[in-house]
C-alpha cells in the first residue's frame, strides 16, 4: 500500500487532530487544497490523533456535519498524493496502513524531520 | 526580514493573541517588517469590531488597529472561517441579508490563498495557536 | 535549522511528543505560554534528548511565578530573544 512520494515540496500540512471533534482537521485540509489549487506542491503528514482522519467508514454527524472523509477523496483531484502517516500513531490505535481510506507512506524515525526540512513552509493543524 | 503571523486563537480565550501582539511589536522594534497578520480558526474573532473588554485589560482589537496604523501591517481574516462564526463585513452582511456587520477596515476578509501567498512570500511565518 | 514552538505542558498534553518526533538533530525548541511548565526541574526530563537546544520564554515563566523553578539546563530568553531565534532558524513550526 505504501506509495513512493517525494519528501520535498512547497508546503507541508501536519494534521494532528481527529475528525469531527474540532474544526482543525477540516481547516488544515482546506489550506492544503487552496495551496494545491494555487499550483503549489503540497504534502500531508497525519500525525498523532490525526491518523484517525484516514480511518475507513467515517460518516456524517447526526446534525449533518460533513466531517472530512469526503474531502480526503478530493485530494487526488488536486494532485495531492504525497501523503504520510506516522507509524507510532498507527500502532497506538491498532491501525494498519492497508486499513486506511487512502494510501499513505509510513513515516518513522528520521523521515518526519526530513519531511519538515524538505518543505519551504510547514503548517500544523 | 519580512515577517507574517498566523493567529488562530480567539482573543481573551487563550494567550495566543497576546503572544502574537507582543511578538509583533518586538519584531518591528528590531527593524523587521511585519507584512501581515492572518487570522484563521478561532483567531478570526480578533476582528470583531464590537469587542468591549474592561478598561483595565489590554484592548486587543485596538492594538491590532494600531499595528496597522503605525506599521502598515495588513490584517487579513479568512473569509470562510469568519462567515461561519458570524464575522461579516458590510459587503458580506448585505449579501447574506444581515442587518449589521461585525468586521470593518483595517481588517479585511480574504481567502485562504492569501495565507498561502504570505507563506511563500515572506521570510518567516510564525503561528500563534490556542 | 527549524525553531519549534510549543505552548502546551508535558504534564497535560502529549503535543511535546509530536514536536520531539519531528525535530532534527540541530533543531531548537522554544517553550512559550503554558508550555513553560515543561522547563521546571520536575518536568524537564521529558526534554532530555534535546538538552542544550531547549529554550523557554522568560516573561511566560515570570508571569506564572515559575522563573525561580526553571531548570538550569534550560536556556531562558526574553521576547527579543524569541524574535532572534526566529531570525536564526530557516523556518518555525508551532505545536499546540
Amino acid at each position: 500500500m505504501a506509495i513512493s512520494s517525494p519528501s520535498t515540496g512547497d508546503l507541508l500540512v501536519i494534521l494532528r487532530h481527529p475528525p469531527h471533534g474540532s474544526s482543525w482537521l477540516r481547516e488544515g485540509l482546506d489550506a492544503a487544497l487552496v495551496a494545491a489549487a494555487f499550483g503549489q506542491s503540497v504534502s500531508l503528514l497525519f500525525q498523532g490523533d490525526g491518523v484517525l482522519a484516514l480511518a475507513k467508514g467515517q460518516q456524517t454527524g447526526p446534525l449533518g456535519q460533513k466531517g472530512t472523509a469526503a474531502t480526503l477523496d478530493m485530494l487526488s483531484m488536486y494532485d495531492i498524493d504525497s501523503l504520510h502517516v506516522e507509524e507510532t500513531a498507527l500502532e497506538r490505535f491498532g491501525l494498519e496502513a492497508k486499513q486506511l481510506q487512502l494510501p499513505a507512506r509510513i513515516a518513522d524515525g528520521d523521515s518526519i524531520s526530513h519531511l519538515l526540512a524538505g518543505h519551504r513552509l510547514v503548517l500544523t493543524f | 526580514m519580512r515577517y507574517a503571523l498566523l493567529v488562530e486563537g480567539a482573543p481573551y480565550s487563550s494567550q495566543a493573541s497576546h503572544s502574537a501582539l507582543r511578538f509583533a511589536t518586538t519584531l518591528v522594534a528590531r527593524g523587521h517588517q511585519l507584512v501581515s497578520v492572518f487570522f484563521y480558526h478561532d483567531g478570526v474573532y480578533n476582528a470583531a469590531r464590537l469587542a468591549a473588554p474592561p478598561q483595565d485589560e489590554p484592548h486587543l482589537y485596538d492594538a491590532w488597529r494600531s499595528l496597522h496604523a503605525e506599521h502598515g501591517t495588513e490584517l487579513q481574516v479568512c473569509i470562510a472561517a469568519a462567515l461561519r462564526r458570524g464575522l461579516l463585513d458590510e459587503r458580506e452582511a448585505e449579501r447574506h441579508g444581515k442587518s449589521g456587520h461585525s468586521v470593518e477596515p483595517p481588517f479585511e476578509l480574504t481567502g485562504l490563498g492569501q495565507l498561502i501567498d504570505l507563506g511563500q512570500g515572506v521570510d518567516r511565518l510564525v503561528t500563534f495557536a490556542p | 535549522m527549524i525553531l519549534h514552538i510549543l505552548n502546551r505542558p508535558p504534564s497535560s498534553s502529549l503535543a511535546y511528543r509530536d514536536a520531539l518526533a519531528a525535530m532534527a538533530g540541530n533543531d531548537r525548541l522554544l517553550l512559550i505560554e503554558d508550555g513553560v511548565m515543561g522547563a521546571l526541574t520536575s518536568q524537564v526530563r521529558h526534554f532530555q534528548e534535546i538538552e542544550g537546544r531547549l529554550f523557554a520564554l522568560r516573561e511566560d515563566l515570570s508571569a506564572r511565578g515559575l522563573e525561580g523553578q526553571c531548570d538550569a539546563s534550560v536556556l531562558v530568553v526574553d521576547v527579543d530573544g524569541f524574535v532572534s531565534l526566529t531570525e536564526e532558524a530557516d523556518k518555525t513550526v508551532s505545536w499546540f
